[in-house]
């Protein structure tokens, strides 16, 4: 009974406004500042995956690191990013390199982009595309269109939960000419540091099957006091 | 310097917290193939035709609590040729302290490394040059102090005050060794998605520069832009009197996760020309024939050793070549989920058409061991810049364990 309850409010309730649901379920997974460690694994058909450990810092929507803490051979890597620059440091070579923010993170399916994009709504128009159940959710269809061509996908469409907690659940990337590269799912739904939110991404290759790479947070840590100075390249070479 | 490796061994043998400590544990072997060309007339520097190298080497970093961290890198070397040696080399042993995000001081041997250019760094002359030909060896650190200051997000200056060696150690055979202080200052800055940043060096043994450095991204590529000014050449003749312009230009282009290339060029403005190559050649020829003369006067000899000895070290003089125009181009291709990586690296001399290449592979089929070969085959007429040295192939092996 309380179910259709819901579901009858839900269906008189006005459609939200996309641009501020896109906002709020983007801040679900990684809040306005936080400090957090994943595992990232990279799968590929008939091949061990390849797991990966890092540490990350971010601070609002333009600023972003992230330090390899294992494998042993790979730690000390570390990416940087600060608004549209990226920078990779590269601990056997000393070197800071400026990289592509379209270029693959870490050898998997997650772009620069994908990483470090801290504000989807920042680079794209966000128009409400409808309502639809996807992966057994009642969503909200986002359909994101790039404000330029700095960014990694012309067009996305985001599926955010209508159940009030704004969760994502699924985005799919595309190109200009309208094929979809590849789509996002946003699973494992459970308490993680201060809340629940969605604990793993998993990004499905759709050109190549079987390729698939999961990110999946140990931890996350909503409230930390972070520096800008954190976020340069001095502090790359400097390391943690 | 052996008791010194010795502690560090000690050190990094004592227990420590998780994740405070990373270690690695290398075996290199290095053949040389070598030549008797113009710079080795007769064979001066005493090479047996198939020279080895074998190496052990170290890498240890240690944090100590938040802000202390200890780095030491260092190999013993067993030369297997004609003059069998055992050397013992820190190559970098410093301290690091930072103080928050604001300030980091470091004090010790050590990489300073700084500068946009893949193959070439115009406004680093503080550090023993890299080997534009294979870029792929470990550099030596210079000794030094660094002071870095951050006094915002969008600005940083750097002041070093270092001792180093002129000339890189990755050659199977002594080559002569002069040294340099150098005091410098790199402000650094980030406008608009650019790096900018402007060099000052200078001190004993070495010329002043004005240095400018850029780099940004353009979509998927990275682009850099280094260059420096300064007064009086590093190789000879000194030309005093005239400015001179170092300057590497070059992208970085990623496609998806398996593919990068990389390509540079380099203008050395003090690099030899045609005529004063032709000048040069003509007095290594002149000096090493009286040399290989068996009847030429003792002080004749003792001359032509002294202006031979002079000529043949002049491509080696600063580490950047003796032409004026260069190339390099990279490709780099991951497989198999990483565990797979072959590369190939091509350097040429423009002004003679000769070419290094260095083809090579990478196997890690663990999280904690990699094993690495390369080669490097140097082609091109005969008495052009790279099949002048004396050496004609190489083939280096790494096997790396990390702990």
């Amino acid at each position: 009974m309380s179910s259709l309850l819901l579901a009858a409010l839900l269906a008189a309730a006005p459609p939200p406004d996309p641009t501020a649901l896109l906002q709020r379920a983007e801040k679900t997974v990684l809040g306005e500042n936080a400090v957090y460690t994943l595992r990232m694994e990279v799968q590929r058909p008939n091949k061990p995956p390849r797991v990966v450990e890092m540490k990350g810092w971010k601070k609002g929507d333009d600023k972003g690191l992230l330090r390899y803490t294992g494998p042993p051979k790979e730690r000390g890597t570390a990416y940087l990013r600060v608004a549209a620059s990226t920078w990779l440091w590269l601990p056997s070579a000393e070197k800071v390199v400026r990289v592509g923010a379209k270029q693959n993170f870490g050898g998997g399916d997650f772009s620069n982009g994908d990483i470090f994009r801290l504000s989807l709504s920042r680079d794209y128009l966000a128009t409400l595309g409808g309502a639809e159940t996807v992966e057994g959710q009642e969503c909200w269809r986002l359909e994101l269109k790039a404000r330029d061509r700095s960014v990694a996908y012309d067009r996305v469409l985001f599926w955010v939960r209508q159940d009030g907690t704004d969760f994502p659940v699924r985005a799919e990337y595309y190109t200009i000419s309208g094929r979809k590269l590849k789509w996002l799912t946003f699973t494992d739904v459970g308490r993680l540091g201060a809340r629940a939110r969605p604990r793993a991404l998993v990004m499905e290759n759709a050109l190549e099957s079987g390729q698939r790479t999961e990110l999946h947070f140990l931890s996350i840590d909503d409230a930390p006091r972070l520096e800008d100075r954190l976020f340069t390249t001095s502090a790359l070479e400097r390391g943690e | 310097m052996r008791r010194g490796i010795l502690l560090v061994v000690l050190l990094a043998l004592l227990p420590a917290p998780a994740g405070a400590r990373e270690l690695e544990l290398g075996l290199e072997n290095f053949y040389y193939g070598t030549a008797t060309t113009l710079l080795n007339a007769g064979n001066v520097l005493g090479l047996s035709p198939h020279e080895d190298l074998l190496r052990g080497t170290l890498r240890w970093r240690e944090g100590l609590g938040d802000s202390v961290r200890l780095v030491a890198s260092a190999y013993v070397q067993r030369r297997l040729g004609a003059h069998a040696e055992t050397e013992w080399k820190a190559r970098q042993a410093y301290a690091q302290w930072s103080g928050g995000e604001l300030v980091t001081v470091r004090a010790g041997r050590q990489r300073i490394a700084w500068g946009s250019g893949f193959a070439w760094n115009p406004t680093n002359r503080v550090e023993t040059p890299k080997n534009p030909l294979n870029t792929s060896l470990e550099q030596e650190g210079a000794l030094a102090v660094r002071l870095d200051m951050v006094p915002s997000a969008w600005a940083g200056v750097t002041l070093v005050a270092a001792r180093s060696d002129v000339r890189g150690q990755d050659l199977p055979f002594s080559a002569p060794q002069p040294r340099r202080r150098t005091g410098a200052v790199r402000a650094r800055f980030l406008v608009r998605d650019t790096d900018l940043a402007v060099v000052v060096s200078g001190g004993k043994g070495q010329r002043s520069l004005v240095g400018l450095d850029l780099a940004r991204t353009l979509g998927a590529v990275a682009v850099h832009a280094e260059g420096a000014v300064y007064r009086g050449a590093e190789m000879e003749p000194a030309r005093d009197d005239d400015h001179f312009l170092r300057l590497a230009t070059g992208l970085l282009w990623t496609r998806g996760e398996h593919l990068t290339l990389t390509a540079e060029y380099f203008f050395n403005g003090e690099g030899y020309g045609d005529a004063q190559r032709e000048e040069w050649l003509r007095l290594l020829r002149g000096s090493s024939a009286v040399l290989a003369d068996p009847l030429a006067p003792p002080e004749a000899r003792a001359a032509a050793a002294r202006l031979y000895a002079a000529t043949a070290d002049v491509p080696f003089t600063g580490g950047l070549g003796l032409g004026r125009h260069y190339v390099q181009g990279a490709w780099s291709s991951r497989f198999s989920a990483g565990r797979w990586t072959t590369n190939l690296r091509a350097v040429c001399a423009l002004g003679d058409g000769s070419l290094a290449l260095t083809p090579g592979v990478e196997w890690a089929p663990r999280g904690d061991l990699t094993l690495t070969v390369d080669a490097i085959t140097l082609l091109g007429p005969e008495e052009s810049e790279f099949r002048l040295a004396p050496l004609r192939s190489a083939l280096q092996a790494r096997l790396k364990v990390h702990f």
